[in-house]
């Protein structure tokens, strides 16, 4: 089982680290989009919901074209002798990648609940808009932040076809769960496919409970 | 004060445009609903982009569209207060009331919670306060800032709101006690007449008058809100004492007394504001005498104006206090109300409703 616990924490730690790494672009993008009404808002709405609706191998495709040795980021991320493409941080890549829609779209609805005419009162009491944001509009639009973060997390837990394109799927290196339960069936190893099934099966629950939960208690204090 | 304004804001079905200068320590911004006023407010706080023009407070350019200045909201020290109070709904009332402290001035905080006797609701989250609790702590909450200039934005139909909800006897206390000018919205005569200093009275975005209270808010004023659908009311304040006969007075300046409902609770040499309702007066041309009503007052009028159809406002002038008295046109013809006419007005002691 030993093997089984370190598959497990790979996995965590990488689907925190993608959520964390989107957390300030993806807050950021969500706010604009909450508080922006420009022309093009709707192309940005839907390029940004593109990975939700392509196949996660033609995600995983783009971005292993784009960062492979002689892709256009690969080229320059080369030159400063950092290599992606099958290592641990491809897998976070396509991780945060995946998960950056989900983020965006929740904390976009919390940011939207927060009535505008708040923050311009905190700017009359003094506040600028830094602070305001981050002492009116971010308190109130925690849920939507947080849960939009849970959702981003389970997603990168999951997370299969981006990912086995982009970061293989190398034991020991770039496994995750779900990259292991795919090869065990490959190699007829079936029980043990299924026990890490289950213990995925696990992790999303736990991970959907906690979003189901913050979801629910909703508004206690602040709605009169 | 000073304010200086010339201001241009496009709005939807007009431009709002406002040339003046304001130099009383309280102003009065009075008209109809959607004249502009509550616009009017948001560019002296810096929160209308593309307003145009200049505003200066006591030398400090504010607003200058020529010279490309602006100053940004959080720079201009303007205490604003909007018509729903938004008191932040995830903090408390202390919370909300320090929310703009400036350090150095913490006191500022604890005169604002007395002033407003705020003590008991500090704990309390918005969604659990009343409408007037909630103006109290948006009014805290800008003085706390130790603003050079207070906005307020009186909430609509300040008749309809329960007596003990009006705000008005605490911004008569924010005015003498804490002496902070402001620019007050008010859809009330009663209540202008009795804060400001000044007024300026606003109609589809353009000043219709401004100058001292006195000359800007009678005949023009009440034209120009007629058909708002509010009575108007006559708003005392007073030093309440308890004469040795019993009872309870309040009394006036220009040595005026009123009898007023007598409560326990009410200590002589407290300060208090009453309102007694235009329509709840009743007015006689000859001397009264034997009628139950124990303020019967003498004056004489000073004007007379029909404020709806069927009925007119008499202004009478008593020892110094002019008082709005609605009678109907049939009674003011029937009876020869006219300027410079001798009459007696007979006020219940009921009539007489405390603020706060």
């Amino acid at each position: 089982m030993e093997g089984v616990t370190a598959l497990v924490s790979f996995t965590l730690w990488v689907a925190a680290l993608a959520t964390l790494l989107i957390l300030p672009p993806g807050l950021a993008v969500a706010y604009a989009l909450a508080r922006w009404d420009g022309p093009g808002k709707g192309v940005v709405e839907t390029l940004l919901t593109l990975p939700l609706v392509l196949p996660p191998t033609a995600v995983g495709l783009v971005l292993l074209e784009l960062l492979g040795r002689n892709g256009p980021l690969g080229r320059v991320l080369d030159a400063w002798g950092v290599e992606v493409v099958f290592t641990p941080k491809a897998v976070v890549l396509a991780s945060a990648v995946m998960a950056f829609p989900l983020l965006v779209r929740s904390a976009r609805s919390g940011f939207e609940e927060v009535d505008p005419r708040l923050v311009a009162v905190a700017r009359t009491l003094g506040a600028s808009r830094t602070r305001a944001f981050f002492r009116v509009t971010l308190p109130l639009a925690w849920r939507g932040v947080l849960v939009g973060a849970l959702l981003a997390f389970s997603r990168a837990l999951g997370e299969f076809g981006a990912t086995v394109l982009v970061a293989g799927n190398i034991p020991g290196r770039t496994q995750t769960l779900s990259l292991a339960i795919f090869q065990r069936t490959q190699l007829g190893r079936d029980a043990e496919a299924l026990r890490l099934a289950g213990v995925a099966a696990l992790l999303a629950f736990v991970a959907v409970f906690a979003t189901e939960a913050v979801t629910r208690r909703r508004g206690r204090r602040v709605r009169a | 004060m000073s304010l200086e304004l010339d201001i241009r804001l496009p709005l939807a079905r007009f431009t709002l445009e406002v040339g003046t200068r304001l130099d009383g320590a309280s102003v009065a911004v009075m008209g109809r609903s959607g004249s502009g006023k509550t616009s009017l407010l948001e560019v002296l706080a810096g929160l209308r982009r593309g307003a145009r023009g200049r505003v200066v407070l006591e030398g400090r350019v504010l607003l200058d569209s020529a010279a490309r200045s602006d100053v940004p909201p959080e720079q201009r020290r303007m205490g604003y207060v909007p018509q729903d109070a938004l008191l932040f709904p995830h903090l408390t009332a202390e919370q909300n009331v320090r929310f703009g402290a400036r350090p150095g001035r913490a006191s500022r905080v604890d005169e604002a919670v007395e002033l407003l006797e705020l003590a008991p609701l500090l704990r309390r989250y918005p969604a659990t306060l009343s409408g007037g609790e909630k103006q109290r702590v948006a009014l805290a909450r800008a003085l706390a800032t130790d603003p050079a200039l207070l906005l307020l934005d009186e909430p609509l139909a300040a008749l309809d709101v329960a007596l003990k909800e009006r705000v008005l006897p605490y911004l008569l206390r924010v005015r003498d006690e804490a002496r902070v000018p402001m620019l007050y919205v008010t859809h009330q005569l009663g209540e202008a007449r009795v804060l400001a200093r000044e007024a300026l009275l606003l109609e589809q975005g353009q000043v219709r008058a401004a100058g001292p209270a006195a000359e800007v808010l009678g005949a023009a004023a009440r034209g120009l809100l007629a058909g708002e659908g509010e009575g108007e009311e006559n708003i005392l304040e007073g030093v309440l004492e308890r004469p040795e006969e019993g009872g309870l007075r309040l009394r006036v300046r220009g040595g005026l007394s009123l009898w007023v409902p007598d409560s326990p609770a009410l200590a002589p040499g407290t300060r208090a504001a009453y309102a007694v309702p235009a329509a709840d007066i009743l007015l006689s041309i000859q001397p009264l005498t034997g009628v139950s009503a124990r303020n019967v007052l003498t004056g004489t009028v000073v004007d007379v104006e029909p404020v709806a159809t069927g009925e007119d406002a008499a202004t009478v002038e008593v020892a110094g206090v002019r008082w709005v008295v609605w009678l109907t046109s049939a009674s003011v013809r029937e009876l020869g109300v006219v300027p410079g006419a001798r009459v007696s007005l007979a006020v219940k002691t009921s009539a007489c409703r405390r603020l706060r």
